[in-house]
């Protein structure tokens, strides 16, 4: 009994060790009230986007969702 | 990030209704602040940005998989207007 909660206690030791030397994720050094950096990406039919094809026209959700369930 | 062919399969298989990007240069990405040097991927995150090109809206790491904050910011637009 003793053993396992000693080996159940290192293995949270060695999880707590492997999850601080994880490097943090980036931070963006944007703010609100910033304005958005252009870009020019292209979509799935092959046609280019710019942000500055919304201004004047259309408020603007970005989401960037890295590797999420397309397999690439 | 992912290629323009995987992002082409995943708008069809989901039927998505927004414009799907591929950052593959991750130039978006570096500009945005999100790139991790240290695995080659960004990070999560979800930016709302209004008619003038003005960031209105941040949302960073594990939140951002949540479309709350993102949904309350585009609703005070909404307000606005009305």
């Amino acid at each position: 009994m003793m053993k396992k909660a000693l080996a159940l206690i290192s293995l949270l030791a060695i999880a707590v060790v492997a999850a601080a030397q994880q490097p943090a994720p980036p931070k963006t050094q944007l703010k609100v009230g910033d304005a958005a950096p252009e870009f020019a990406l292209t979509d799935t039919g092959g046609k280019p986007v710019k942000l500055s094809d919304f201004r004047g026209k259309k408020n603007v959700v970005l989401a960037f969702y890295v590797l999420a369930f397309t397999g690439g | 990030m992912d290629s323009f062919a995987a992002n082409k399969r995943f708008a069809q298989d989901i039927d998505v209704q927004f414009p799907l990007l591929s950052d593959w240069k991750r130039k978006t990405t570096k500009d945005y602040g999100l790139y991790n040097e240290a695995t080659g991927y960004g990070a999560r995150a979800t930016f709302v940005v209004d008619k003038g090109g003005i960031i209105r809206h941040i949302e960073e790491g594990r939140t951002a998989v949540d479309p709350t904050g993102a949904y309350q910011a585009c609703s005070i637009f909404q307000k606005k207007k009305a």
